[in-house]
């Protein structure tokens, strides 16, 4: 009977509101678990930082001012390029860019189920997460938020076998649909022509097509298109840009704004 | 039937063993983590088939699908189908040496992740890689330390 009810689980009420629920709390007590068990080794790290010098942490402290003011500067030729580019799509008819707002958030733990590239994050409903959301790491798209508790949430990486995501690369507009593969350092691109104008080293973006994601963040690049002769379709793979086993920090896009409906 | 004795002993060595399958790993490295956890139900089915039984193995399956974040209900069914084999043959496994309980462990185990990897071309989630066998065969390796350990704690609290 306990078979059957599990069954029942699983098959009949997988997205049924009760569980839906039990799901939501099952993130947070995953989370403050797995807290639990990395304590020790936070503890470690902290012990080790109020024993590092004073001098060490102000040599840090200068470091980071620079690259804040190096990025600074970055930034405010970025607004003056927006607005520009603003106004060339005001121009053009085209619908506005949106300013997404980001909440920076922490990788905390992966899924221990190996099959998967799930990741818990630090942030969760209270914080304004919502399942959907986008994931950036520094270099470009991470993933996306699947799960939300009140204080952590799921997020699945672009390169779980489970996940795909429309592109667009950059140097074309050429558009397609980037598939994990379960691997971390490859996403597959399928059912390409093989007469497609696609080269090695093409930057992959989001299209923003299917409203999912923000359009224009760096996906991936392109590392190896292969043309069979006779065969309809090109086997291309490229490798994610942002480096999906490193770094614990992420950016979640937070876009208010209902997403752009597909016109035409 | 005897009253039941120092029975948290079972659920906190339970829940330790959840914590265990917590610990951190990289991502390539997660297919070699033993399955503690399943280790722990085995060996309390075996030493008290009246109090661990098929209802404990269904709670230790949505713990894990809790803890995975995987759809509720996954590994229940399989870990509920080995600890059936292991009611109904406890009497003889007990019997066996250390190497024979260790194949057994192994293909109890197997038969868990059989049936997991079965639901889950069904509710069409990636399915395990084949490198899971290699966790499955460190499980196996860890059974005896795991057996000896809860042997002792068994025998110290008096756990009935």
């Amino acid at each position: 009977m306990l078979i059957a009810l599990s069954l029942a689980a699983l098959f009949l009420f997988r997205d049924h509101p009760a569980l839906a629920t039990v799901q939501r709390s099952a993130v947070d007590t995953a989370a403050s678990l797995s807290r639990m068990v990395l304590a020790p080794v936070d503890a470690w790290g902290r012990l080790v930082q109020a024993f590092s010098t004073r001098a060490e942490l102000q040599q840090e402290v200068l470091r980071l001012e620079q690259e804040n003011l190096v990025l600074k500067g970055k930034s405010q030729r970025l607004a003056s390029l927006l607005a520009e580019n603003a106004r060339y799509k005001a121009l053009l008819n085209s619908a506005r860019d949106i300013d997404d707002d980001l909440i920076a958030a922490q990788i905390t733990a992966l899924s221990p189920d190996p099959s998967r590239h799930i990741v818990l994050l630090d942030k969760g409903a209270l914080d304004g997460v919502a399942e959907g959301q986008a994931v950036l790491g520094a270099d470009g798209l991470i993933g996306q938020v699947i799960r939300v508790g009140d204080r952590n949430s799921r997020a699945v990486l672009i390169t779980d076998s489970a996940h795909a995501l429309p592109v667009q690369v950059n140097r074309s507009g050429l558009r397609a649909i980037a598939e994990g593969v379960g691997a971390l350092d490859r996403l597959l691109l399928r059912h390409l022509p093989a007469t497609t104008d696609i080269r090695t080293g093409d930057l992959l973006v989001t299209s923003g097509l299917g409203g999912r994601f923000p359009h224009g963040y760096p996906v991936a690049r392109v590392t190896e298109v292969k043309v069979t002769e006779g065969d309809a379709f090109a086997q291309v793979t490229a490798a994610p840009s942002a480096a999906l086993d490193r770094g614990r920090f992420v950016l979640i896009v937070v876009d208010d704004s209902p997403s752009e409906p597909l016109s035409e | 039937m005897e009253k039941a004795r120092a029975l948290w002993v079972i659920y906190l060595s339970l829940l330790f063993a959840a914590l265990c399958q917590l610990v951190p790993l990289t991502m390539e490295w997660r297919v070699f983590r033993p399955t503690v956890i399943d280790l722990v139900l085995i060996y309390w089915i075996l030493a008290l088939p009246h109090r661990v039984g098929v209802a404990t193995a269904f709670c230790v399956g949505v713990l894990l699908d809790g803890l995975e974040g995987s759809p509720l209900g996954l590994s229940s069914p399989g870990l509920m189908l080995s600890s059936l084999v292991v009611l109904f043959n406890y009497q003889r496994i007990r019997q066996f040496d250390g190497l024979q309980q260790m194949v057994v462990v192994f293909l109890l185990l197997a038969l868990s992740l059989g049936i997991e990897q079965w639901l889950r071309t069904g509710v069409d989630i990636p399915t395990l890689p084949l490198g899971v066998l290699s966790g499955l065969l460190m499980s196996a390796l860890l059974w005896l330390p795991v057996r000896n350990g809860l042997r002792h704690l068994r025998r110290y609290y008096e756990v009935y």
